[in-house]
Order: structure tokens, then C-alpha cells, then sequence
């Protein structure tokens, strides 16, 4: 794959993040989180077809099962069986979380992060991005009441590791991978039944309306 | 093969606890489990303490500070499991919970205690990482046990605080692997390959991965200011998992940040680690001194107790030489009796059905043998001589009192606070008079037998330290 379509599907990764930033509506935040999955994905497949691994393949394929079909059908599922078509607000309103955004990806780019992203000097354009996304996605987290879109925004955050471990040239072993790959599955559905209880005992996905813990 | 057979056998547990409902038949191979595990770790320990270290296949890793915390999971965890079987049948005759429950608990608490042993023998960073990224998988659902409102939300901040710790620790591990970046891909990059590729690291890079794991592995080693789902998750957890989650778990985490540490000192010199290990221990235990004097509910008392304690812990090692020698002793007196007052404060609990300090009063004469576990528990967990915390502290404080004299000001004016607020909350607890319609008495032996063994085992250790631990922990501590 050329450096061109590497660069266009980091592109798409942040943009998938700024996005889930401003979307209002939990189907948007499926569908940017898919994308971005399926991007890692296609960064992934990019690695088989340089090594020409067949594990690695097998990673990619493992990736592809979790991430873009797994996460959102469980998230899809979730959003239909309890009418969770409206994800609860954000800390920050759209102007600022704009503003935040651009200081975030500045950051990123700023020379205090230089020597992270000079690890691949020839990619340092690559990794610049890729520790925007990283940054968006943490602030994702924080700026979000929803537990559906914090859940999100940690996915993206690892989403956005890993695609900065494969520019950096610090992928892990096939069968590590595989290991991280199982460990996310799990984390994925236990994230998902504990949304589904939440549900159940405060009536919403507001982590605001969590108060219970005043003692 | 004993690390192998450690593993299986919790893992045949957590089968047998899936796949049968006879529940005599979950308890005993639980604790058979937590029974092969104590033998085999002590095998293992006898081994690192003659050889330095143990590396039976290329998979596995122990050290001496490994070999400890072994003997921590392996000593608090057979107490566990052993007091888990009459404290939840309790609970069942009580009608808190049922069978589905308790197989559920069997299995998670299995699993759970293979994950840290996994997480402190595995030879890859990486490994070590999804183990401890599993212990959070498998205790989240044991925090939200008993499906409250309040568990619940204890349980999700647990989730998420620990989740993006994590992954800020697996971003921190990724940058050390930046030397090998050769062997990426293929080969099995473990803690001896990165400790002798040290050369080749960028000291600046080396520097911003140590701040990345240290927020990592000290979101779930509960330092403030990453403490937040500590109180929470640990009260409302049941005591027992509490027992775990206090006295093992925090340790499991707390020693991957000094292994980076050893990497982190190796390129850019001793400094800027210990500076960190002064500075957030010193925090954490003033911070938790000062909530202390005001909690209302003593199993949250016992969690920032924790909290303090991993400060104290964090300054030894921060301040190195014998502080390093006595925060490793410290490590093992906080495990085995912050487990004993965790296990006595669920005593508690089936007694009073309340967490509440206002509602619980006249254990000694309601709980006569519980009540003095408690009491002397804390009287060691604050350092009252001659236990053996009183010694650890002295140690520590000595160790930093001439390069550090106002960091060692702070943290004695911190414990004598929190001395006497657990002081004020003990005695509320154990003196007066006890409400209508408790009655006196032991619920059963096998709730006072687990606590009163790890309360004797600290005592024994507080005057003597048997000669192969000793070795286990000079070698530990020769490193920081």
C-alpha cells in the first residue's frame, strides 16, 4: 500500500475521532467507530502484505471479526433493545470542544512530542496524527456523560495505540496480538452487560445520574 | 512445571465451577486450588531465593520480588478461599444470594487469582499487561456481586478509571520495546531483553514510557491521584474479594511499575523515578489520612487505609537503600493484615448487616474473637510496636529523613492523622453498647480461623523472617 493511502486512512482514523466528538446520535457513534475499525483494519492488512506472515493475516482477520462486525453489533443491539437513540450530552459545548480539539491536535503536533513521534523519522507526519487521535480519544472519555460513548472512546483509544504501534514499528508477536485481541473481545462484553445493567438500575446511560456512591 | 500447575489448577476450578452444581464440590476444589497453589509457590520461592531467579521455560519469569508477591497471592489467597465458603454460605442462609451467585463467585474469584499469578511470573511485558488487564475483567463483575445501585456504579468507575489506566500503560510498555524494534513483530520480547537493551534507549523517550506505565499500573496500585475507584470498588466488593483486591492486587500492580523502574533508572539514572515514587507516595498518604478522620463506613476506612499504606510503600522505595529493604517487608505486613481486617470486617457485616461505622458498636462483646482480630490488626496496620510495621515505617522515614526531611515531615504528621482517626473509629466500633437484636457470638470457626492465620503469620514475621524470605528480600532489594 502506498504512503499516500496509509496517510488517507490515518486521515480517516482522526477524523472518525474528531467526529465522534460532535455526533449526537449513539447510530452515528457505531457507524464513526466501524470506520475507524475497519481502517486499523486495512492498516493491519497492510502489515500481512509487506511480511507476506500468514499469522499476521490471521491477526488481521481476528481484528476485523472483533472490531468492525463484534463492537458494533453488540452496540446496535444495545441502542435497539432499550431506544438509546440519543447519546446523553457532553461536559463541553460544541464551540469549545472545538477549541479543544484544535489545542489537542496541536499538542500533538507541538515539539515537547517530538521525540515520539521521530521514532520512524520517515513517518513523523504518521505518528503526529495518531497521537492526535490518541489525545481525542482520551478527551472523548472525559467530555462524555454517555457510557456508550465512553466505551466508544476507549475503543477508539486503542484503536488509536495500536495504529501508532504499527507506524512506530512496535508491533507485537502474532500470538501476542491474538492475546490482545481475546482480551478486548471479553472487556467488549462485559462493557456491553454492564451497559445493559446500568440501563436496567438508573434508566438511563447518564453516568451523571449515578449517585449512589456518596458515603 | 509448578507455574504450569498453578495455573491449571485454578483453571480446572473455574471449569469445575462452570460446569457443576454441586456447590460442596465448588468450595472444595476452590480451595484445592488455592491449597496446590501455596505449596507450589513456596517451591517456587525456595528456588528464586537459592538461585536468584527462576525461569523454567521462556514463558515465565520469576525475580525475587516476583517470588514475594507469589508467596502475598498465594498466602492471602488460600485464606480467602477458605473463609469465602462459610461467609457466602451465610450469605445464603441469610437469603442474600444463590447457588448461581456463588458459582459465579468461585469461578471469577479463580480466575481472578490465576490472572495475578499469571501477571507476576509471565515472562513478556506484554503478557504481564493482559493479565493484569484481566484481573480488572474478572473483578468487575465480583465489585457489582450483589447487583445494587451503588455496586454497580462502583463497578462501572472500576471498568472505565482502570481501562484507560491501562491502556496508558500499554502505550508506556510499547515505547520500551522502541530499542528492539528488530525484533518486533517475531520475536518474545521479555523483561530480560529489554533490561539488557537499555544501551540503545533514547533517555528522553525512556522517560515519557515511565510516566505512561507509572499512570498506568498506579490506576490500578490505587495512588492519588488515580485513587478514585479505590474506596468504591474495594467497599462494595464482598469482603473477601475486598480482602484480594486490598492486600494482593495493589502489590501485582505496584511491583510491574518498579520493574519498569529498573529500566527506566538503567538509562536515565535513579532520579527521576525516585523522585516520582516521593512525591505521588507522599500525596496518597497524606490525602488518605485526611479522608480517613471523616469516613462514615469502615470498609471504605480499610480501602484508603490501602491507599496509605501503597504511599508508604511508594516513599521506601522512592527513597531506596534499606527504605527499599523495609517498603518490601511493608508490602508483605500490609498484605497479610489488611486481608485480616477485611475478613473480619465481613465477620462483621453478617453480624450488624450494616457497612456503617454509627450502626456498629460493641463488636468485642458481640464478636469477642472478630473484635480482637480487628483491634490488633489495626494497632499493627498503624505501627504501633512492637508489630512490624512499626519498624518499616521507622526504616523508611530514616532512609529519606537527611535528603528528604520535609517529605518525611509530611508523611509522619500523616500518620499520626490517620492514626487517630482509624484510632476514633475502632474504638467507636469496638466499645458500647451492642444494638438490639444482635447476639453475641462467632457465626462459625472457619470465619475467624483465615484471618487469625494471616494475623499470626504477620506477627511471626514481624520478629522473625525466616532465612529464605530474608534472601528473597535482600535480593529484591539490592535492585532499587
Amino acid at each position: 500500500m502506498s504512503i499516500m493511502a496509509l496517510r488517507l486512512l490515518l486521515g480517516i482514523i482522526f477524523l472518525t475521532v474528531v467526529f465522534l466528538h460532535l455526533t449526537k446520535k449513539n447510530s452515528g457513534a457505531v457507524i464513526a467507530y466501524s470506520v475507524q475499525s475497519l481502517a486499523i483494519v486495512l492498516v493491519l492488512f497492510n502489515s500481512f502484505l509487506e511480511t507476506g506472515r500468514v499469522s499476521l493475516l490471521f491477526v488481521t482477520l481476528l481484528a476485523f471479526v472483533v472490531k468492525v462486525i463484534l463492537a458494533p453489533l453488540f452496540f446496535v443491539r444495545l441502542i435497539k433493545k432499550n431506544g438509546l437513540r440519543f447519546s446523553v450530552s457532553t461536559y463541553l459545548n460544541i464551540p469549545l470542544t472545538l477549541i479543544i480539539i484544535a489545542a489537542i491536535t496541536a499538542m500533538a503536533h507541538s515539539q515537547k512530542l517530538a521525540p515520539l513521534v521521530n521514532i520512524v523519522p520517515a513517518n513523523h507526519a504518521l505518528l503526529s496524527l495518531a497521537l492526535s487521535a490518541m489525545f481525542l480519544s482520551l478527551g472523548l472519555i472525559i467530555n462524555r456523560k454517555g457510557a456508550l460513548s465512553q466505551i466508544i472512546g476507549i475503543l477508539s483509544f486503542e484503536n488509536s495505540i495500536i495504529v501508532f504501534a504499527v507506524f512506530a514499528g512496535l508491533e507485537q508477536s502474532p500470538a501476542l496480538q491474538a492475546g490482545i485481541m481475546f482480551d478486548l473481545f471479553v472487556w467488549l462484553v462485559i462493557a456491553t452487560v454492564f451497559m445493559s445493567m446500568i440501563y436496567r438500575h438508573f434508566g438511563s446511560l447518564d453516568v451523571t445520574s449515578m449517585r449512589h456512591l456518596k458515603d | 512445571m509448578e507455574l504450569p500447575i498453578i495455573l491449571t489448577s485454578f483453571l480446572v476450578s473455574a471449569l469445575i465451577g462452570i460446569s457443576v452444581r454441586h456447590r460442596r464440590l465448588i468450595e472444595a476444589s476452590s480451595i484445592a486450588a488455592s491449597a496446590v497453589a501455596f505449596v507450589e509457590s513456596i517451591l517456587v520461592s525456595l528456588k528464586v531465593a537459592s538461585s536468584g531467579s527462576y525461569v523454567p521455560f521462556s514463558f515465565f519469569y520469576v525475580d525475587s520480588l516476583g517470588a514475594i508477591v507469589m508467596l502475598i497471592i498465594a498466602c492471602v489467597g488460600l485464606a480467602v478461599a477458605v473463609y469465602s465458603v462459610e461467609y457466602l454460605r451465610q450469605e445464603t442462609a441469610k437469603g442474600i444470594i444463590g447457588l448461581t451467585r456463588v458459582r459465579q463467585y468461585f469461578v471469577l474469584m479463580d480466575l481472578f487469582i490465576a490472572a495475578m499469578f499469571l501477571a507476576v511470573t509471565a515472562g513478556s511485558p506484554i503478557v504481564t499487561w493482559i493479565s493484569i488487564e484481566a484481573t480488572t475483567l474478572s473483578t468487575a463483575f465480583l465489585i457489582s456481586f450483589y447487583n445494587k445501585p451503588s455496586a454497580m456504579e462502583a463497578a462501572w468507575k472500576y471498568l472505565i478509571i482502570n481501562s484507560i489506566g491501562l491502556l496508558l500503560g500499554f502505550f508506556g510498555t510499547l515505547l520500551y520495546f522502541i530499542p528492539l524494534t528488530s525484533l518486533q513483530g517475531s520475536g518474545f520480547v521479555s523483561w530480560q531483553l529489554l533490561a539488557a537493551n537499555t544501551a540503545h534507549f533514547d533517555p528522553l523517550i525512556a522517560k515519557i514510557a515511565f510516566v505512561f506505565v507509572l499512570i498506568g499500573y498506579w490506576t490500578k496500585a490505587g495512588l492519588v491521584p488515580m485513587h478514585t475507584w479505590l474506596p468504591d470498588a474495594h467497599s462494595k466488593a464482598p469482603a473477601p474479594i475486598s480482602a484480594l483486591l486490598s492486600g494482593v492486587l495493589l502489590n501485582v500492580a505496584f511491583i510491574m511499575v518498579l520493574r519498569f523502574k529498573n529500566i527506566t533508572d538503567a538509562v536515565v539514572g535513579v532520579s527521576f523515578s525516585r523522585n516520582f515514587l516521593i512525591l505521588f507516595g507522599v500525596i496518597s498518604m497524606l490525602v488518605a489520612a485526611l479522608i480517613i478522620l471523616t469516613q462514615t463506613n469502615y470498609k471504605r476506612l480499610l480501602a484508603y487505609s490501602s491507599i496509605e499504606n501503597m504511599g508508604i510503600v511508594s516513599l521506601g522505595f522512592g527513597f531506596g537503600g534499606i527504605g527499599a529493604f523495609a517498603a518490601i517487608l511493608h508490602m508483605i505486613y500490609h498484605a497479610l493484615i489488611k486481608s485480616t481486617l477485611f475478613l473480619s470486617a465481613g465477620t462483621v457485616l453478617l453480624k450488624y448487616s450494616s457497612t456503617k461505622i454509627a450502626r456498629v458498636t460493641g463488636v468485642l462483646a458481640a464478636l469477642t474473637v472478630t473484635g480482637i482480630l480487628f483491634l490488633t490488626a489495626f494497632l499493627f496496620i498503624t505501627g504501633t510496636p512492637p508489630f512490624g510495621i512499626f519498624l518499616t515505617k521507622i526504616f523508611i522515614l530514616s532512609a529519606g529523613i537527611k535528603t528528604h526531611p520535609a517529605v518525611v515531615l509530611v508523611a509522619l504528621f500523616s500518620m499520626v492523622v490517620l492514626f487517630v482517626g482509624f484510632f476514633k473509629h475502632v474504638t467507636a466500633m469496638s466499645f458500647g453498647k451492642t444494638p438490639e437484636g444482635i447476639k453475641a457470638g462467632e457465626g462459625s470457626v472457619w470465619l475467624v480461623v483465615p484471618p487469625l492465620a494471616l494475623i499470626a503469620a504477620a506477627s511471626y514475621l514481624s520478629f522473625h523472617v525466616p532465612g529464605f524470605l530474608f534472601a528473597l528480600i535482600n535480593g529484591a532489594a539490592a535492585h532499587y
